[in-house]
């Protein structure tokens, strides 16, 4: 295992030629975290590119080996931190499976679920345009991608008390109901976006100097997407149309209406329309979301294995101060097995594999990474263009770096 | 190395997988190492055209110790709208193979995709993918001993020397420990030894 211990140097980036060996990265602006991009360069042409990636690993799926199931959720849902609930939320339905309880969520905590896997992914399309903007000069875009997504902040702080990791969605439904004047809050935000929308599509998709940087450039075929893993928008901006929400529907997404956009070009510009299309399509599941949210119902499923009771009966009931007790110091156990659940979150297919030995620990949960395949196709993207367009290609397919690195 | 993990509750000598392979849409075949190779081939041959996922897990007590978990994925490379996809076909291929540097057949020349997948597993379990063409660590630093997601691998990682602690954590350095307010760590501390003999608190 000699090759094992080898730091990536010139001589393993194959030198051949005029061809300079260059690190973009770790710290360069465009690459939206911590990413080394060793480049084997022609003049300002990429021959060669290797990612270097492993710089936020934080062991995420060892330490939730040592946590309950309940506590696992939190280290999990700071893997993609730009979109929480989508982690949260693949999670809890793959445990939801190893326990057998899928049927039992109650149909208000689904709906719920539903909203904010549809507002997390506007708000994550919100951070992913206006970095992208940057990156090609567009500094105002940002501006107006960040004042709405703050809408969506507002909404997830209301709703699980926290802006960015509100563990909101838990095992069984979810923290709690919705709060009083959230549904005026979120009918701000409905009215609120389609205009918000029509501003962002003025500033950028008409505009000929973001055009001339992004069409043609990047050119993902369907083959390379398939070899290279590629999932989420940017697959569909290749032309397959292959989204987990209509493939192998969960929580409910059968039961809403909504297209999903698919383009053939398969450049820059394909998955930047893609991803603009999406966020009207998530609107519009927001909006037949917030239809059925008027009638009120329980959020948590009434099962005493896996839920505590609820925090009024703890004082004036012995029973449920000792049920309360055992849930929260032990954790709850679930049944051994194995179970594959992912969901279409804002960058891909992210799964979760979790191994459950019938303790009340996990055993192993393995992440299906979107963010870290997408990237890896920056391997077969990146050769024969510019380090400039190697900017624009990285911005496309919008990695996050706590889920890469996990 | 000393472990301070817990050990994993009713013994990792159960094999979960086997114990309720109903619960998932996934076609689950279990494959034998030296079969793998082949069956990888056969599967993509037959239209897989898409290696969604490569993923270990270290069952400790259980002969063989690790599984290789792959997530295969049925789709072709046609441009294709959301209803002609429709819902591809999923194979689940777990392959368990045994001892302290395992090897397997690579599977990145049949979907590139495989190549960082395959580079983690090496680097968090110690299973070496025999014909991988770049077989570095990819997440933990180059000069790494160990594999993390082993289970005898400790929660907190090896044993190190401690780094030393700065000036300002140093309890006798009192004038570095200076509190902003400007009261030092000593007149904090008779403050205390006052109150604690029962006298007045100034």
């Amino acid at each position: 295992m000699t090759m094992s211990t080898q730091p990536l140097t010139p001589e393993i980036v194959s030198q051949e030629g005029n061809a300079m060996v260059l690190s973009m990265g770790p710290q360069h602006p465009s690459t939206h975290g911590v990413l080394q991009i060793m480049l084997e360069i022609e003049g300002e042409t990429v021959v060669k590119a290797e990612p270097e990636i492993g710089y936020l690993h934080t062991g995420i799926e060892k330490t939730a080996e040592n946590l309950f199931w309940s506590q696992a959720q939190t280290v999990i849902e700071r893997m993609d931190y730009l979109a929480p609930e989508s982690n949260s939320l693949c999670y809890a339905l793959a445990v939801e499976r190893l326990l057998g309880i899928t049927d039992g969520i109650p149909e208000r905590a689904r709906v719920i679920r539903v909203l904010f896997m549809e507002l997390t992914r506007i708000a994550s399309h919100c951070v992913w345009l206006g970095t992208h903007g940057i990156d090609l000069g567009a500094i105002s875009v940002f501006f107006y991608c960040f004042d709405l997504r703050e809408n969506i902040l507002d909404l997830q702080e209301a709703a699980g008390g926290a802006r960015m990791h509100p563990n909101y969605v838990r095992v069984g439904g979810l923290n709690g109901d919705l709060p009083n004047g959230f549904l005026a809050k979120l009918d701000a935000f409905i009215e609120k976006f389609p205009g918000r929308m029509r501003d962002l599509r003025g500033l950028l998709q008409a505009n000929p100097i973001f055009q001339d940087r992004t069409i043609g450039v990047g050119i993902l075929s369907p083959e390379a997407a398939l070899e290279w893993n590629v999932t989420g928008p940017s697959l569909r901006g290749s032309g397959i149309g292959y989204d987990v929400r209509k493939a192998f529907p969960y929580t409910g997404y059968d039961s809403y209406d909504f297209d999903v956009p698919v383009r053939s070009e398969g450049d820059a510009y394909a998955r930047f329309l893609v991803r603009l299309d999406e966020m009207e399509q998530s609107h519009r599941i927001v909006e037949q979301a917030r239809r059925r949210l008027d009638t009120p119902g329980p959020v948590l499923i009434d099962d005493p294995k896996v839920t505590a009771p609820p925090k009024e009966t703890i004082a004036l009931s012995m029973e449920a101060l000792i049920h309360h007790f055992k849930i929260v110091s032990e954790g709850f156990r679930v049944p051994p097995g194995d179970v594959y659940q992912s969901v279409e979150s804002p960058r891909g297919e992210l799964g979760y594999y979790v191994v459950s030995t019938g303790g009340n620990r996990p055993y192993r949960i393995r992440t299906r990474p979107p963010s870290m395949y997408n990237l890896q196709s920056v391997k077969g993207l990146a050769p024969g263009n510019l380090i400039a367009d190697l900017v624009v290609i990285l911005g496309s397919l919008d990695p996050v770096f706590g889920e890469v690195d996990r | 190395m000393p472990s301070t993990q817990t050990p994993p509750i009713a013994g990792a000598a159960v094999d979960p997988p086997s114990l309720r392979p109903s619960i998932d849409d996934a076609a689950i075949e279990r494959v034998e190492p030296s079969a793998l190779r082949a069956r990888l081939e056969a599967l993509k041959a037959d239209g897989y055209g898409m290696l969604l996922d490569l993923g270990g897990v270290d069952y400790l007590a259980r002969k063989p110790r690790f599984d290789v978990v792959y997530h295969l994925l049925k789709m072709s490379a046609q441009r294709a709208g959301v209803s002609e996809v429709g819902t591809p076909a999923r194979v689940r291929i777990l392959c368990g193979v045994d001892g302290d540097e395992p090897h397997l057949p690579t599977a990145m020349d049949l979907w590139k995709s495989a190549d960082w997948a395959e580079r983690e597993i090496f680097d968090l379990f110690g299973i070496v993918f025999d014909g991988h063409d770049n077989l570095r660590r990819i997440q933990m630093p180059y000069d790494w001993e160990g594999h993390p997601l082993r289970k005898d691998y400790p929660v907190r990682g090896p044993a190190r020397e401690r780094a030393p602690r700065p000036a300002f954590a140093n309890k006798n350095n009192v004038q570095a420990g200076t509190p902003p307010s400007g009261r030092t760590l000593e007149a904090l501390q008779d403050q205390v030894k006052r109150v604690r003999e029962g006298g007045q608190s100034s």
